[in-house]
């Protein structure tokens, strides 16, 4: 064993996705870089035996099968892949946890272009005042669903990707539609 | 799909000592954590090699965030050099491969027990504190299922009857560390025994503060700028320890967190409590160059001036709840 372990290609892979995520999560609106394109990275990162995951995408079932995670109905997943197909009212089936136990709210993927489109303006924790961000791609509706989902602590965790950019909004952001 | 895309080559060790699994469940309870500000999330903590009580839960996180070019400090009671810490630092860098550090300006990442450090975070720094008992509900409510449902209640009545029979008993809030605060308008936390001089440095603050329980098994998180405010009643304000007028006897500091330190006459004498602080201070004393960020204290008074807590000056010492005797 080398004096010092140095991380394997993967682990360097999944510690710089988890990073993205991280601070996506914690600062909402602004933009971090995965270290690839696509979900790969959140589902190399994050997805294993102890997850139930629903994906719009039936490309991304066998890689999300891969991680061992079981392939579960959109109500019961916790890690929720809708790519572009964010309709509101798959939003509305969407587990969002309980006030007894607000983790098993779900985290959610979305697929849409940053810095383009409807500007939203986030506050809450993570934010510095309130940000301007602009979304486009996503379904008309997607943010009334996404508020009539969320009582807070109860709520999904939403991360926006384009590519391999990235920006995060927790259940805790409040977003108004400019 | 083969068997050979399901495995990945032997490793010896697991790069940062825990396995694939403890850190992908580390991850999404920490993005959890960091979701819901304050709320305490269950995770499944690991064994390390070192006793729970120990720092452990800070040292998963330490271990699922770290990197080789991330620069780590560790701090025990304020001090990078106690043995704790020590061995915390020292264990990081063998199975992460990381520079460390003692400088809280240079250092990427921060674990913690006990204390903030003196000097403003910055946005890109990360802190995580060891907590010994995460749940502020305990001495009021030892049923931690019942716990959890007040919880969920916002149910904080009972808190609140404790600070106030503290203060009918005392004639003051007689809670010296670990005192409970609002995050975010909801959940109520406990943040790790840091001192009352340590909690204004939370609200608002640039920097992201992840809270670990190994023992207890809960991880809670508070996200940067987020709202922490200190349980108060609005005729009694929420004090910080008297330490602005004492000085460091080792480095002439003024104005910070110290520890007592006992003397043979019965008298005591003082020195800082953020032990690189008191190093910096001495450096710049002896004309070894200025490497001193700023400290969200000065001269005892808390400088940040963030809406929601205004510190604003001190209460006068000799300050009495009305109709109540002194504490002595």
């Amino acid at each position: 064993m080398p004096a010092t372990l140095q991380p394997s290609a993967s682990e360097t892979r999944e510690n710089a996705a988890f990073e993205a995520l991280l601070w996506a999560l914690s600062r909402p609106g602004q933009v971090r870089d995965l270290p690839a394109s696509g979900p790969d990275p959140i589902i190399e990162a994050l997805l294993d035996r102890e997850c139930r995951v629903y994906a719009a995408d039936p490309l991304l079932v066998p890689r999300i099968m891969r991680t061992g995670a079981e392939i579960a109905d959109i109500g019961v997943a916790d890690h929720v892949f809708l790519g572009s197909a964010a309709a509101p009212e798959m939003l509305a089936r969407v587990a969002v946890g309980s006030d007894l136990y607000p983790d098993e709210g779900a985290t959610v993927v979305v697929a849409a272009t940053i810095c383009e489109g409807q500007p939203l303006r986030l506050t809450g924790p993570g934010v510095d005042g309130d940000i301007d961000i602009r979304v486009e791609g996503l379904a008309d509706g997607f943010w009334k669903a996404r508020a009539t989902r969320s009582r807070y602590p109860m709520g999904f965790d939403l991360f926006i990707q384009d590519g391999a950019r990235i920006i995060g909004i927790p259940r805790s952001t409040h977003v108004e539609v400019l | 799909m083969s068997l050979s895309d399901l495995t990945k080559p032997w490793e010896a060790m697991s790069y940062g000592f825990l396995d694939g699994s403890a850190k992908r469940e580390l991850r999404r309870k920490v993005l959890k954590s960091v979701s819901v500000p304050g709320c305490q999330m269950p995770y499944a903590s690991r064994e390390v090699p070192m006793a729970r009580g120990w720092g452990t839960g800070g040292l998963q996180v330490s271990l699922t965030l770290v990197r080789p070019d991330m620069r780590v400090k560790v701090i025990d009671q304020g001090a990078d050099d106690s043995v704790n810490a020590a061995s915390i630092r020292r264990f990081i860098a063998r199975v992460a491969g990381t520079p460390t550090t003692m400088d809280t300006l240079e250092a990427d990442l921060i674990q913690s027990r006990h204390r903030i450090p003196e000097e403003v975070l910055r946005e890109d720094q990360i802190l995580v504190l060891q907590v010994p008992n995460p749940e502020p509900l305990r001495p009021v409510q030892p049923n931690m299922s019942i716990a959890r449902q007040m919880h969920a209640d916002a149910d904080y009545g009972r808190m609140w009857l404790q600070l106030y029979e503290q203060i009918v008993r005392s004639g003051r809030v007689m809670q010296g560390a670990s005192y409970p605060s609002l995050v975010h308008g909801r959940h109520v936390m406990t943040p790790s025994p840091i001192p009352r001089w340590d909690v204004p440095k939370l609200h608002m603050s640039k920097h992201l503060t992840i809270l670990s329980a190994g023992r207890e098994k809960r991880i809670f998180a508070v996200p940067p700028y987020t709202r922490v405010e200190p349980l108060v009643f609005s005729d009694v304000p929420y004090r910080v320890e008297d330490h602005g007028d004492l000085i460091c006897t080792r480095s002439g500091a003024k104005g910070f967190f110290m520890n007592e330190i006992p003397q043979d006459d019965g008298s005591s004498s003082f020195e800082v409590s953020d032990s690189e602080w008191g190093v910096k201070t001495i450096r710049a004393r002896d004309g070894e160059g200025e490497s001193r960020g700023a400290t969200w204290y000065r001269d005892g008074q808390f400088t940040d001036t963030r809406p929601g807590l205004e510190p604003g000056p001190l209460p006068p010492h000799d300050q009495e709840v009305p109709g109540q005797a002194r504490d002595v």
